[in-house]
C-alpha cells in the first residue's frame, strides 16, 4: 500500500523542491558563470548572469601564475591524512563513550564537550607558540596534528552508536570477540551514514582552512590551495573579483568529488543488520 | 572521593603558585628617538627572506634579480602572502619569533608593530627628504623611523567631467562650497541620484573624514604628539560639514556596507567619489572604452589648505634579522629613484621618492600628476600602537552623526574620553 | 540508564567485575590515540589562553608570557561594562533564537522529503542543497547583496507583487539582522540536512509499515516513530547548529561588517576586533564569556532532548 503511493511520485513535492533547488543553488551557478567573466562585468550592479563574453582568461591567469601542482598535492595530502584520522580516532572514542563503561568516562566526556564549546579564535595563538616550538612550523604535520583528532567527530560517533542496539555487543561477546574486535567487526560496518557524513564534514573543514596553514607555512612550497589562491585576488585595497570566483570554482571541485563518492553510504540504510 | 579532592586541591596550589610568578617590571625604557645602526658600504652577501603580500609579492622576485646581479653573493628569497589575514600572520610570526629579515608591511601596521619592538630603527644612511613628507611620517613611531616608505597612495576626489559640465561646472571644486554646490547641482542637473558617494560611518569611514579635517588644519596628537587630539574646532568643522552632504541629502546614508562605487560611477548614479589610485583602473574596466575621458580626479577641496591621507606600504627589517646589512642594502636598493620608477612600471604602485615622479612615464599622465601634487601636502595619521582601536570607536560615532543626526560636538568629546582611557599603548 | 549493572544484564557480581575490567583497558586503548593528540594540541592551548584571560596581556607580552599583571576577573567585569558588548551579546542571542529554529525545521524538512518523500533524482536534490555550504562566501555575499537590494532587489521585487514595500534590508538596523539569519539559514541547513539523512537511515522502514497498516497517516507516522528515534540526532544538530551560531561571524563579517549602527555585530566579532587590537587578555576573557554561554545553552538542549530510556 505505502509502495504504490510511494511511487506516484507526489508531484507537488517534487515542484516544490525544484523551486527550492532553483534558489538554493542560484550563488553557486553564479560563481561558476562568473569565473568566465571580465573583471569589469563582474563589478555590475545589478550582477549579470550570462558571461557577455566568456573567456577562459581567469583560468589561465590562475594557473599561470600559481604553482598550481604543489598546492593541491599539500591540500589533498593534509585534507585525507586528517579526514582519515578523524575517521578512525573520533568513531575509536565515540563507540567508547557511547557503548562502554570505564573510569574517567563522564570527566572525559565533558572534557571533550567543553573543547567543543570554546571558540577557536582564543586557542590560535598559544596553539602557534606550541607548534613553534616543536618545530613543526612549515612542514605538512605541523598542518595535520592540531586537526587530526576533532571534539565534533567524538560528539557525532557518539550519538549515532548511542542509537545502534546494544544486543549486538552481548551477540558478540557471547560469541567470545574481544572488546576490540567487536568494535571493529561489528559495529564500525555499521556507523556507514556516520562515518560517510563526517568524513564529508572533516574532509570540507579541513580542505577550505586558511588562517592556520597561511600562518604555519613560512615558505610557499607549504601552502595549500586556499592560500594560494588568495595570493592574488585580494590587494591591498581592490579585489580581482575574477580570479577570486576563478580560485573558488577550483576549489569546490574536490569537495564536490567527496560529496558524490561519500553519499551514497547515506542511502545504504541498516537494512543489512537484521534487528529485531 | 579522597583522590579527587587531592587532585582539586593540588591543581589550586599549583595555578596560585603560577599566578603569584606572575608581574610586570617596574618600568621599561622610554622611548627616547633610537637611531639606527650603521650599515657597512661595499657589496651586499648573503641569503636574505623577505615577505611581500599580494601581487608586490609576485612581482618582487624579478626586480630582486636586479640587485643580485649587482650584488653577488647576495640572494634574495621572497614569499609572497596574501594580503588577506596578512596582519594576523605577521603578529604571530612576531610573537614566535619567526619573522622574515625584511618585508613590507602595510603603513597603519607600523604603530603596532614597532610597539611589538620587532621593528630594526633605520640607519642615519637613508636620506630621508628623498620621501614625501607625509609618506615618511608613516614610518615614524615615537619618534623612531622604522624602515622607509616603499610605495604610497593618496585619495582625491574623482568626478564625472561631462556630467560636471552638464551642471554647469567646467573645472573641478576648489573649496568646500564648491563641491557641496556641485554635488547638489549634478543631482538636480545631470540626473544623479546622490550628488557624492561618502562613507556613512563605518569601519574605515574615518580615511574619508580625515582629508577634510587635515585640509581644515586639523592636528590630531597634541603635547607633542604625545596623546590623541581629536575634540577640536578644526575636527568639528570637518564633521559638521561632513554630516551635512547627509542631512541635505546629498550622500546616501543608508548605503551598503560594500558599495557599488564603479557601476554607480559609470552609470551616474552617484557621479562623485574620493578614493585612492586603484580606482582609476576599476572604474574604466567597468565604464568600458572611452571612459577615461569622461573622468578626472582633483585634490581635495581647500579649506585652510588642501590636505589627504597617504597610505601605501612601507618597507622595514626585522629586529633580529641575522642578515640585517644586507637586508638593509636591499631596502636601500628598493628606495633608489631608478628603481622606484621601474617598479612603478611593473606593478603600478606609486613612488615614495620624490625624484621618481619626474620621470617621463610617470608626469605625462595627467591624472598621476595630481596624486603626485596631493602627495606633498597629504599626511598620515598618529602611528600609535592603539591607534586601530581608538579610530574604530571614531568610525562608530561617526556612524551616529551621518546616520542618525547625533551632535557632531557631543560625539567628538566621547571619542576624545575613549581614546584618553584607552592610551597611545606607548611605552 | 538502566537499574541493573553497567552491562545491562549480568545477575552475578564476578562476572560483571572482570567484564567490567576487561570493558575499560579496550575503552581506554581506544580512547588513547585521541588523548594524546588532544592534550596536547587542544587541551594545553586552553588551559595557556584561560591564564590569559585573568591576566592584562597585550600582544607585545606575548613573547614573555608570564610578565603580566594578574588582574583576576577585571576584564570579565569590563566585558559587561561595555555597551558594544552587550549589543554584541543581545545580537547573538536573536541571530540564535530565531536562527537555530529556522534552520534545523528547513533541514528536517528536506532531509524527510529526500528520504521518503521522493524516489527519483535523490542525489540531485542531495547535493543541490548542500551546495550552499561549499560555495564561496565571496559569491553567496555578492548574490545575497543583489537579493537584500532596496531598489531593484530580488527580494522586494517579489515583495512589491504582492504590495508590500520591502525594507532597505541591509542598510536598515532593524531589518539587517532578520536578512542575516535567513542567510545563514539558507547555507547552513545543507550540513544539517545531510546528518537528518544519516540519521533517518536508522529508522526502519518495516516500523513504518506496521504503523501505516495499523491506519496512521504520515504525520502520525513521522511524529510517533521518526521523530523519537531520530532523538539523538537531533540533539546533535541542534547543539553543533546552536554552538556555530553562537559564534556566528563570516556572515555579519562579509555582508555588513557589524554594522548598520552595530546592529549585526556578533559576539564573535567583537572578540576577534579585540584581538586585531591587541588586547590579548581582554579577547581571551571575552571567548571564555562566550564558551560559558554556549556550556549552559548546550546543557538546556541536552536536559530537554536528551535519550529517554
Amino acid at each position: 500500500m505505502i509502495g504504490t503511493r510511494k511511487s506516484s511520485g507526489h508531484w507537488w513535492l517534487y515542484a516544490i523542491l525544484t523551486v527550492c533547488l532553483v534558489a538554493v543553488i542560484s550563488p553557486f551557478v553564479w560563481m561558476v558563470l562568473g569565473s568566465f567573466k571580465s573583471e569589469g562585468e563582474l563589478r555590475q550592479s545589478p550582477p549579470t548572469w550570462w558571461p557577455e563574453a566568456a573567456s577562459l582568461d581567469n583560468y589561465t591567469q590562475l594557473f599561470s601564475r600559481l604553482d598550481f601542482g604543489t598546492y593541491f598535492a599539500n591540500s589533498i595530502v593534509v585534507a585525507i591524512v586528517v579526514t582519515a584520522g578523524n575517521l578512525l580516532f573520533c568513531s575509536m572514542l565515540g563507540y567508547a563513550l557511547a557503548m562502554l563503561e570505564f573510569p574517567g568516562k563522564r570527566a572525559l566526556f565533558v572534557i571533550v564537550m567543553a573543547t567543543l564549546m570554546i571558540p577557536g579564535v582564543v586557542t590560535f595563538v598559544p596553539l602557534f607558540v606550541l607548534v613553534a616550538n616543536v618545530g613543526l612550523i612549515d612542514s605538512l604535520p605541523g598542518l595535520i596534528l592540531p586537526f587530526l583528532v576533532s571534539p565534533f567527530g567524538v560528539f557525532l560517533m557518539r550519538q549515532f552508536i548511542m542509537g545502534l542496539p546494544r544486543d549486538l555487543l552481548d551477540a558478540g561477546r557471547v560469541d567470545g570477540a574481544g572488546e576490540l574486535r567487536i568494535f571493529a567487526r561489528i559495529i564500525l560496518p555499521l556507523c556507514g551514514p556516520a562515518l560517510a557524513t563526517l568524513g564529508i564534514l572533516t574532509f570540507l573543514g579541513s580542505w577550505n582552512n586558511f588562517l592556520w596553514p597561511l600562518v604555519v607555512a613560512q615558505t610557499e612550497d607549504t601552502y595549500t590551495l586556499p592560500v594560494a589562491l588568495a595570493l592574488y585576488s585580494k590587494g591591498q585595497n581592490s579585489t580581482n573579483y575574477g580570479l577570486l570566483l576563478a580560485g573558488a570554482t577550483v576549489v569546490v571541485l574536490p569537495v564536490l568529488a567527496v560529496f558524490l563518492a561519500f553519499q551514497r553510504r547515506f542511502i545504504e540504510g541498516i537494512a543489512t543488520t537484521g534487528i529485531k | 572521593m579522597r583522590r579527587s579532592s587531592a587532585i582539586v586541591v593540588a591543581t589550586i596550589a599549583t595555578t596560585a603558585l603560577a599566578l603569584s610568578a606572575c608581574g610586570r617590571d617596574g618600568g621599561s625604557a622610554s622611548g627616547a628617538t633610537t637611531e639606527g645602526k650603521d650599515v657597512s658600504s661595499g657589496k651586499a652577501t648573503g641569503t636574505i627572506t623577505v615577505w611581500a603580500m599580494g601581487a608586490e609579492g609576485e612581482k618582487l622576485p624579478a626586480l630582486a634579480k636586479e640587485f643580485e646581479a649587482a650584488n653577488p653573493g647576495a640572494k634574495v628569497n621572497v614569499t609572497a602572502i596574501p594580503w588577506d589575514a596578512a596582519h594576523d600572520k605577521f603578529t604571530t610570526a612576531i610573537t614566535a619569533n619567526k619573522t622574515p629579515d625584511a618585508a613590507m608591511v602595510g603603513t597603519t601596521w607600523m604603530g603596532e608593530f614597532a610597539g611589538l619592538g620587532a621593528l630594526d630603527p633605520t640607519p642615519p644612511s637613508i636620506d630621508k627628504s628623498q620621501f614625501f613628507e607625509g609618506a615618511w611620517k608613516t614610518t615614524e613611531v615615537d619618534g623612531t623611523s622604522y624602515g622607509i616608505p616603499w610605495y604610497v597612495e593618496t585619495r582625491l576626489l574623482y568626478f564625472r567631467t561631462d556630467l560636471a559640465k552638464k551642471a554647469g561646472f567646467a573645472e573641478a571644486p576648489k573649496d568646500w562650497e564648491g563641491l557641496k554646490a556641485m554635488a547638489k547641482a549634478m543631482q538636480t542637473k545631470s540626473g544623479a541620484k546622490w550628488g557624492i558617494g561618502l562613507q556613512a560611518g563605518g569601519t574605515g569611514s574615518w580615511q574619508t573624514l580625515m582629508p577634510f579635517a587635515w585640509s581644515n588644519g586639523a592636528d590630531l596628537t597634541k603635547d607633542g604628539g604625545k596623546a590623541y587630539n581629536f575634540d577640536t574646532p578644526e575636527v568639528q568643522e570637518a564633521v559638521k560639514y561632513y554630516q551635512s552632504f547627509f542631512t541635505e541629502g546629498v550622500s546616501d546614508k543608508a548605503a551598503p556596507a560594500t558599495p557599488t562605487t564603479e557601476p554607480d560611477f559609470a552609470s551616474g548614479r552617484v557621479p562623485m567619489f574620493i578614493s585612492g589610485p586603484w580606482m582609476m583602473s576599476a572604474v574604466e574596466k567597468v565604464g568600458g572604452a572611452g571612459f577615461k575621458d569622461k573622468y578626472s580626479v582633483a585634490p581635495m577641496p581647500t579649506k585652510k589648505t588642501s590636505s589627504s591621507f597617504v597610505g601605501g606600504s612601507d618597507f622595514v627589517v626585522f629586529k633580529n634579522s641575522k642578515q640585517r646589512d644586507t637586508a638593509w642594502k636591499f631596502v636601500q636598493f628598493l628606495s633608489d629613484p631608478k628603481t622606484q620608477v621601474k617598479w612603478y612600471q611593473q606593478s603600478t604602485d606609486l613612488p615614495s621618492v620624490q625624484s621618481a615622479w619626474e620621470d617621463p612615464a610617470i608626469s605625462s599622465d595627467p591624472k598621476l600628476a595630481t596624486f603626485g601634487e596631493q602627495l606633498k601636502t597629504a599626511q598620515a595619521p598618529p602611528s600609535f600602537p592603539t591607534w586601530e582601536q581608538v579610530i574604530s570607536q571614531f568610525d562608530t560615532e561617526l556612524e551616529k552623526v551621518t546616520k542618525q543626526g547625533a551632535d557632531p560636538a557631543a560625539a567628538l568629546k566621547t571619542v576624545q574620553q575613549q581614546a584618553e582611557s584607552i592610551g597611545t599603548g606607548g611605552q | 540508564m538502566s537499574v541493573t549493572s553497567p552491562q545491562g544484564h549480568a545477575p552475578s557480581r564476578r562476572p560483571a567485575s572482570r567484564s567490567g575490567l576487561r570493558e575499560g583497558r579496550a575503552a581506554w586503548a581506544l580512547a588513547l590515540p585521541f588523548c594524546l593528540l588532544f592534550l596536547t594540541f587542544t587541551v594545553w592551548p586552553v588551559i595557556q589562553s584561560l591564564f590569559m584571560s585573568f591576566t592584562d596581556t597585550r600582544s607585545r607580552d606575548l613573547k614573555t608570557p608570564f610578565a603580566v599583571n594578574v588582574v583576576g576577573l577585571d576584564n570579565f567585569a569590563k566585558a559587561f561594562q561595555d555597551p558594544l558588548f552587550l549589543r554584541s551579546a543581545a545580537n547573538t542571542a536573536y541571530f540564535v533564537l530565531v536562527g537555530v529554529p529556522l534552520t534545523l525545521v528547513l533541514a528536517l524538512a528536506a532531509a524527510v522529503a529526500l528520504d521518503r518523500g521522493i524516489t527519483r533524482l535523490r542525489a540531485v536534490f542531495r547535493l543541490g542543497f548542500y551546495l550552499p555550504v561549499i560555495t564561496s562566501i565571496v559569491a553567496v555575499a555578492v548574490v545575497w547583496r543583489f537579493l537584500l537590494q532596496d531598489e531593484y532587489g530580488l527580494i522586494n521585487t517579489v515583495l512589491g507583487w504582492v504590495g508590500i514595500d520591502g525594507p532597505n534590508w541591509l542598510g536598515d538596523p532593524d531589518w539587517s539582522m532578520p536578512a542575516l539569519i535567513l542567510m545563514a539559514a539558507w547555507r547552513n541547513f545543507g550540513t544539517a540536512m545531510i546528518i537528518f539523512l544519516a540519521g533517518l537511515q536508522a529508522v526502519p522502514w518495516s516500523l513504518h509499515e506496521a504503523a501505516a497498516i495499523d491506519g496512521a497517516g504520515a504525520w502520525k507516522r513521522f511524529r510517533y516513530i521518526t521523530l523519537p528515534l531520530l532523538r539523538p540526532t537531533i540533539l546533535f544538530v541542534s547543539v553543533t547548529t546552536g554552538i556555530g551560531y553562537l559564534q556566528f561571524f563570516e556572515e555579519p563579517y562579509v555582508m555588513t561588517n557589524g554594522g548598520p549602527l552595530n546592529s549585526t555585530l556578533s559576539m564573535s566579532m567583537y572578540t576577534y576586533r579585540q584581538f586585531g587590537f591587541g588586547n590579548y587578555g581582554y579577547a581571551a576573557s571575552v571567548s571564555y564569556i562566550i564558551f560559558v554561554v554556549i556550556a549552559v545553552v548546550t546543557a538546556i538542549q541536552f536536559r530537554l532532548l536528551r535519550e529517554k530510556d
